[in-house]
């Protein structure tokens, strides 16, 4: 058995016309036993950007924790907000630093940036960037989540589209996932004038 | 990917995994089994046309996935069985009846089983379709919608949710517990074709060519497509 696949779960971010979306279930479990069903892995950073953390769930709050002190440090040098590329590039090096004890989780990263130009990205657990134009996957659930976003996802989504497209892939790939599930979060990230406009809704899925 | 699931020693491996992925769905008067043509062995191709799907009767497709060797040899064994069935009964056996021999075939193997995930897809005798789906020592269901092999993780959840209508709130599409689906042949052919080069995108093992079987009442029908060959 995996470390990866201990507490289970996973995430999933797409990009839209204008917006990104971001997804998780809420199940945190000791291998087969369920043990939470509130444990999100998404994180907000910035108003206009989220990442997602699936795997182990200890790292999941450590490298939570590490990366919002190094945003908010980064804020206070820098007196703007973090962009959601260099928010990438920060996860990658966060892992990077335990390349040989890392950290077991593997991110994704959804948000707009200032202009509201779409991005997403995944890294690996020990922070190879994949900057993907479509959508990212990861967790317990990624093959069956990489089959649900190959079929159903198209470009240029609306944000009311991509809440559906990506709320559809997360539901059926969790739905034959033992280790994921238990509900689901899914943000969608759109400009609101200048500012980003985050939209959290809870999606009823199979309980079990 | 860790460290501890590593096998230690050397030993001569009967088995080996030579990928593609299969699928079938049935319909209130048809049925349609699909697979992909390439077969490989870890990162190399071993052929680009290798069907997995066999016509059995008129009305019964047998699809095999896994081991090619024993699916192949799987094959012809149930091809025989079916010609002597039909020199002492003077008829073919119904799908259902297929299905129930090769769990008896499979079972036979028990402690050396054929490395082998079989779907039966057809007709039945009342003229509606039907899917079997088997486990390599012969464990199997009668279901409406069955992928299996190498991209069947990310095919199945597909399945669920344009066939069964899972997590979808239109009444018109959601299939009730142990009912089957009822969708029309040009809509199921599409998800076919859709489910396929998706696969065909995210799953090194599937591609290359893509072979569709349909099976109605007057008799079986194929349809060949190209799949990407990277």
């Amino acid at each position: 058995m995996s470390i990866m696949e201990l507490n289970g779960g996973s995430c999933v971010a797409m990009v839209g016309k204008n917006c990104v979306a971001i997804a998780c279930d809420l199940r945190l479990g000791n291998q087969a036993l369920t043990v939470a069903t509130n444990f999100s892995k998404v994180f907000p950073v910035t108003p206009s950007t989220l990442v997602g953390l699936p795997g182990l769930a200890t790292d999941t709050m450590t490298v939570w924790e590490k990366l919002r002190f190094r945003t908010n440090m980064y804020e206070m040098k820098e007196n703007r907000k973090i962009s959601p590329q260099t928010l990438a590039h920060l996860v990658s090096s966060t892992l990077y630093e335990k390349r040989f004890g890392p950290y077991f989780v593997e991110p994704v990263i959804a948000g707009l940036d200032n202009s509201g130009v779409p991005f997403i990205a995944s890294t690996d657990l020990i922070g190879c960037i994949n900057f993907a134009k479509d959508f990212v996957v990861s967790g317990t659930a990624s093959e069956k989540l990489f089959g649900m976003a190959e079929s159903l996802w198209e470009p240029d989504l609306a944000p009311e589209e991509l809440f559906e497209t990506i709320s559809q892939t997360l539901l059926n790939a969790v739905d034959r996932d033992a280790f994921s599930g238990w509900g689901a979060i899914v943000w969608v990230v759109e400009m609101d004038g200048s500012e980003g406009k985050v939209t959290k809704r809870w999606l009823r899925g199979r309980m079990d | 990917m860790n460290a501890t699931e590593v096998p230690v020693g050397h030993q001569f491996d009967p088995y080996s995994n030579n990928g593609g992925t299969i699928l079938a769905i049935s319909s209130k008067d048809f049925c349609v089994i699909a697979s992909d043509t390439r077969q490989s062995e870890g990162y190399s191709i071993q052929t680009r046309y290798a069907p997995k799907c066999h016509k059995l009767t008129d009305k019964v497709v047998m699809a095999v996935n896994g081991f090619a060797a024993d699916g192949n040899m799987l094959v012809r064994t149930v091809k025989q069985r079916l010609e002597w069935y039909q020199h002492t009964h003077n008829s073919l056996p119904s799908l259902a009846s297929i299905a129930r021999m090769v769990q008896t075939i499979l079972y036979g193997k028990r402690f050396f089983p054929y490395y082998s995930y079989v779907i039966l897809g057809g007709i039945d005798r009342d003229g509606t379709g039907g899917v079997y789906s088997f486990d390599p020592v012969g464990s199997y269901e009668r279901e409406s919608c069955r992928s299996a092999g190498a991209a069947q993780s990310l095919i199945q959840p597909f399945l669920d949710a344009l066939v069964m209508g899972k997590n979808q709130s239109d009444p018109s599409l959601v299939v009730k517990n142990g009912e089957r689906a009822n969708l029309p042949l040009e809509r199921v052919l599409a998800i076919v074709t859709d489910a396929f080069t998706g696969a065909t995108e995210r799953h090194i093992e599937v591609g290359d060519g893509l072979e569709i079987y349909v099976v109605k009442t007057d008799g079986v029908e194929v349809i060949r497509k190209e799949l990407k060959r990277d």
